[in-house]
């Protein structure tokens, strides 16, 4: 015979002060951890999602990032015939030939950060097939003109649809946003390949290229040709592995993220024990008259672990509530949260809580719950009836 | 000499409890002598415990003066009623006497605490004590570990520990069988005998009338004279001795 | 204190709470200095990094963008400098291929030394330096993190030049949180003219010591005049400034890091708090014979009130001792991070721990005293018709 559910929730609901303050913590604990958890997997998404599964990036042996390479006018012409790369309707191949400057941009508060410039022709929108124009019109070349990622809009003096945005030597006017699925493309500004380099009076004029290949082997065949050519000393990798890298380095966050859940959660554990210890010893002659009656250890194990899932649950709801909430208040008052990309530019992650990270959270609660209610459970269990009855 | 250690004149106590106004003492009066050992009877919500409390300077009277040891207890503040508690009075309850994480010594020192004694002395007069009520071998046992008649002893111990003028006892053998009963009645006799000390206990008990020096009796709030005090008296005797029946066929 | 062996006994009544309240505050402040290292290793890096009369001088447009080397000339003659050094980012690889975990920069050999005295390195160190071309100069983290030695031959590929280069280790930068290598710039500039470039005529950034922190605006001022107009109009900055800017774009993590740690905390005081009022509930009756006895107010609720502090305080102190081996782990794996830069440092300040055990003292009290406050308050007899 086991114990109703109502026996347990009617519990909990019996000493509302009591079990408030056990599922506050919980509460608290599972803001904390789907906070952090929402904005790293937003860091996360925003590394990870770049990168078109055909694209090869293509830089100097040795250069880590598209801003540190330096690549000659030779190297694009020579590269940009290979068989197997894809073309356009026209004919053109998909080859993009761009120059990566990292100027300062000045925040809306005066600060300073080192935005992601990328000199760009326009064939790059095609060969950059995550990217579109959101709003305004693509550059022009040779005319100062700008567009800006989603999430540089809003962020920097200047950087808004039709303004003049000021970085490097000169002004440039912004004619369009870029979205991009919220990859770190949103945090770069796209210029022309040609003003870029003048600008910048970079003695090469680009710093890596990007070719799309036709399918899975052409790329593969595009990669070892460009791997192989003595006359030039470049490499080829596939564009989400270039940006599978840069994730890495978020990947010692999610450690962090751990790291809180596990001390939060024991301290989390602990509280909810100590609450559940207590409820025990008041209701001890209860649980006597039940085992008396003729439920079994086991059903009352059973029903005092509902309660802490119960307390957990309730728990979880209230926090989820609390960090969907301050997720957005985050958002309104201060904006995308600025991550250092290896490139030493600023990725600008908008912080999101999806149901990926609440499914997280729900699953943490209902540990402690389950984990912090299974000594006082334990112990309820073991009650004799006689002993507890004599209590009374 | 026989001056009047407490004068209670005009003494009402009424409160409010949720929806109702009770009533638990009503114009009582009378004088108890220093020295003497005087229980209060009277079935339940008859106001003793109530009048024990005034007595003890735990509660203010709603009107009326209380005048213990010379000292009117309506003109104290909080605070002064607990200094005065703490110099005048030994207090000995039904329940929850002794703190359960103290050992006996400590328990019987710890009204000590509120003198200006060093730690040495306080722990040896504490020891003095319990040797007084017959438990210099227990001293560092903890209440757990003692039967109820041995922690009611050691409540007893620590009543006397800081030699009060007055000592206080709210139904002390409430809880015990016979044997341990008598035992404690024995104890408190002994200390009006061989110290002289002032005794006011609070009883159902009818065992207790062969102790005590005289028995009041209340009901109703109200201290019962004469005839209706002498009826009370004689139906407990009974009670003692002749059983439930007798005693209810004379009330 | 007298009462002291009453409130440890107190404390001992229900040793499974004490413990389980005691672990749940050790591990919550745990947490708070751990996540209150990260903006405070930013700050202790600003704070001891940058001196007050130094000054760098760079493009206006970003670091990325240089100048021509002669201009270092140009800013060493300007009045009140005591000594200009350039520096231009090599970004060399160690091992791991392609990618840089400690900053390293091509650096005149012969200036450094005079910029930066309070880096402490020892003199014969520095005459090595100027005189050896291969030589480098390493930092002390990073020195530690690879088990180098002075002596030492390690190659590094750049990631920006297309010169890799060999370099014996000389010398070691003594400030713990300055992790950067200084190689040579003759040393680059050969390995590039030696590949058919034109070899290294532009410098990166230009740092100066001011002879007096009182000149520091004017040598910026003409700094910059000196470069108005020039394809590389320089905007000069102090120290601080450039290091405050370099990590501001962390701004906003650090916004997320401390309310985070405020939620942690804010749990800690419901833990602490719900415990100091079970305790208390519990002990009405004995506390109504107390107050019985004579003891104040005032004493009834210190004694609870210093139970639930001092249970918080040990509590405190724990965490932090905690603190200390679980930063130590943390530096040993994250260090230099990409993403988090001087925020993964995890080094525990004192400011840190002072703020751990004040946080666990404060909440202590905060949740200790509404418990205390009322036990003490009410009446003896009310507790006595409650309990009796």
């Amino acid at each position: 015979m086991s114990l109703p559910l109502s026996y347990s929730i009617r519990n909990v609901s019996a000493r509302p002060a009591r079990s408030l303050m056990t599922a506050g913590v919980i509460a608290l604990v599972v803001v904390a951890c789907t906070l952090f958890l929402g904005l790293i997997s937003s860091l996360r998404h925003t590394l990870v999602s770049s990168g078109d599964p055909l694209n090869l990036v293509v830089m100097r042996k040795g250069s880590d990032n598209d801003g540190s390479s330096q690549l000659t006018l030779e190297a694009y012409q020579a590269i940009k015939y290979f068989d197997g790369i894809a073309r356009t309707a026209s004919d053109e191949p998909l080859v993009s030939p761009e120059l990566v400057v990292q100027p300062f941009f000045r925040t809306l508060d005066g600060g300073r950060e080192n935005v992601l410039v990328r000199g760009v022709e326009p064939i790059a929108l095609d060969v950059h097939r995550e990217v579109h124009v959101a709003a305004g019109r693509m550059i022009n070349p040779s005319s100062g003109e700008a567009v800006v990622g989603k999430g540089v809009m809003g962020r920097y003096q200047g950087a808004q649809l039709g303004s003049e945005l000021q970085f490097g030597r000169q002004k440039w006017k912004v004619v369009g946003v870029l979205e991009s699925g919220g990859s770190s493309f949103e945090s770069e500004v796209w210029v022309d390949v040609r003003e870029l380099a003048n600008d910048a009076k970079r003695p090469l004029p680009y710093s890596g290229i990007r070719v799309q290949a036709i399918s899975p082997e052409a790329m593969r065949a595009v990669r070892q040709r460009i791997d192989d050519d003595p006359r030039y000393a470049i490499e080829a990798q596939p564009e989400t592995d270039y940006y599978a890298k840069q994730a890495e380095s978020a990947n010692a966050l999610y450690l962090l993220v751990v790291g809180i859940a596990v001390l939060a959660g024991i301290g989390a554990g602990f509280g909810a024990a100590n609450t559940m210890y207590a409820a025990v010893q008041a209701r001890t002659a209860e649980i006597g008259t039940l085992r008396a009656l003729g439920f079994s250890r086991g059903s009352i194990l059973w029903s005092f672990q509902v309660e802490a899932v119960a307390l957990a649950v309730l728990g979880f709801l209230l926090g989820a509530g609390l960090a969907v909430g301050l997720a957005e208040l985050i958002q309104v008052l201060i904006g995308g949260v600025g991550f250092s990309a290896r490139t030493f530019t600023t990725n600008v992650v908008t912080l999101r809580v999806s149901l990926g990270d609440l499914a997280t959270a729900l699953v943490l609660a209902v540990i402690i719950g389950l984990a912090g209610g299974l000594g006082p459970a334990w112990r309820a269990a073991r009650l004799r009836p006689i002993e507890a009855l004599r209590k009374a | 000499m026989t001056t009047a250690l407490i004068e209670i004149r005009n003494v009402s106590r009424h409160y409010t409890r949720g929806v109702d106004e009770i009533h638990a003492l009503d114009n009582v009066s009378l004088d108890l002598q220093a020295g003497r050992f005087v229980a209060f009877m009277g079935p339940s919500g008859s106001g003793k415990s109530t009048l024990l409390n005034l007595v003890s300077g735990i509660d203010r009277p709603s009107s009326g003066e209380v005048i213990v040891a010379g000292a009117r207890l309506n003109d104290l503040s909080e605070d002064e009623l607990a200094h005065w508690r703490a110099r005048h009075v030994g207090l000995i309850f039904q329940f929850f006497n002794l703190m359960p994480v103290l050992n006996a010594l400590d328990n019987v020192a710890l009204p000590l605490l509120l003198t200006d004694l060093d730690k040495k002395e306080r722990l040896r007069r504490a020891e003095t004590a319990l040797r007084v009520v017959g438990l210099g071998h227990r001293l560092d046992h903890y209440p757990r570990t003692l039967s109820g008649g041995e922690q009611q002893r050691v409540a007893i111990a620590r009543a006397v520990v800081t030699d009060p003028d007055l000592i206080v006892a709210d139904e002390p053998t409430g809880d015990l069988d016979a044997r341990n009963a008598e035992e404690i009645l024995t104890l408190l006799r002994q200390l009006k005998n061989e110290f002289g000390k002032t005794i006011v206990m609070v009883t159902h008990d009818p065992r207790a009338l062969r102790f005590v020096d005289a028995a009041l009796h209340l009901d109703k709030g109200v201290l019962l004279e004469g005839e209706a005090a002498a009826r009370a008296d004689e139906a407990i005797r009974l009670a003692a001795g002749g059983g439930l029946v007798g005693a209810l066929r004379t009330a | 204190m007298k009462y002291f062996g009453l409130i440890r006994a107190n404390l001992g009544r229900n040793k499974l709470r004490t413990a389980l309240t005691g672990g749940a505050i050790m591990l919550a402040v745990a947490l708070v200095c751990i996540l209150l290292t990260m903006p405070a290793g930013m700050n202790a890096l600003l704070d001891t990094i940058s001196s007050n009369t130094r000054i760098s001088v760079h493009n206006k447009a970003g670091i990325v963008y240089s100048m021509p080397y002669a201009f270092t000339r140009k800013v060493r003659a300007i009045d009140g400098v005591a000594a200009a050094v350039g520096m231009t980012w090599y970004g060399g690889a160690y091992e791991e291929a392609g990618r840089v975990t400690f900053p390293n920069f091509a650096v005149e050999a012969e200036y450094v030394g005079d910029v930066y005295p309070d880096y402490k390195i020892d003199p014969q160190q520095l005459a090595d330096f100027k005189r050896y071309r291969d030589g480098a100069i390493v930092g002390r983290q990073t020195m530690k993190k690879y088990g180098w030695k002075i002596g030492d031959r390690i190659t590094l590929k750049s990631t920006v030049w297309p010169a890799d280069l060999d370099v014996r280790i000389v010398g070691e930068i003594t400030n713990e949180r300055a992790p950067m290598l200084w190689l040579n710039r003759e040393y680059l500039d050969e390995a590039l003219k030696a590949r058919g470039g034109s070899g290294l005529g532009i410098v990166g950034v230009v740092w100066v010591r001011a002879a007096d922190p009182a000149r520091v605006n004017a040598i910026m001022r003409t700094a910059d005049e000196l470069s108005r107009n020039s394809e590389a109009e320089t905007a000069s900055e102090t120290e601080k400034s450039f290091f405050s800017n370099f990590f501001g774009s962390l701004q906003g993590f650090v916004t997320i890091i401390l309310i985070v740690t405020g939620l942690v905390a804010l749990c800690i005081v419901f833990i602490a708090a719900n415990t100091a009022s079970m305790a208390v509930r519990e002990r009405s009756g004995e506390l109504a014979v107390m107050k019985a006895m004579g003891f104040t107010r005032g004493i009834i609720f210190g004694t609870l009130f210093t139970e639930a502090v001092l249970l918080s305080s040990v509590a405190g102190f724990l965490g932090v001792g905690l603190t200390l081996g679980l930063t130590k782990l943390l530096s040993a794996a994250a260090g230099w991070n990409d993403t988090l830069g001087p925020l993964g440092a995890f080094i525990v300040t004192v400011p840190v721990i002072v703020e751990g055990i004040f946080l666990s003292l404060f909440v202590g009290m905060l949740a200790g005293f509404v418990p205390s406050w009322g036990a003490a308050r009410k009446p003896v007899v009310q507790i006595l018709h409650e309990v009796f």
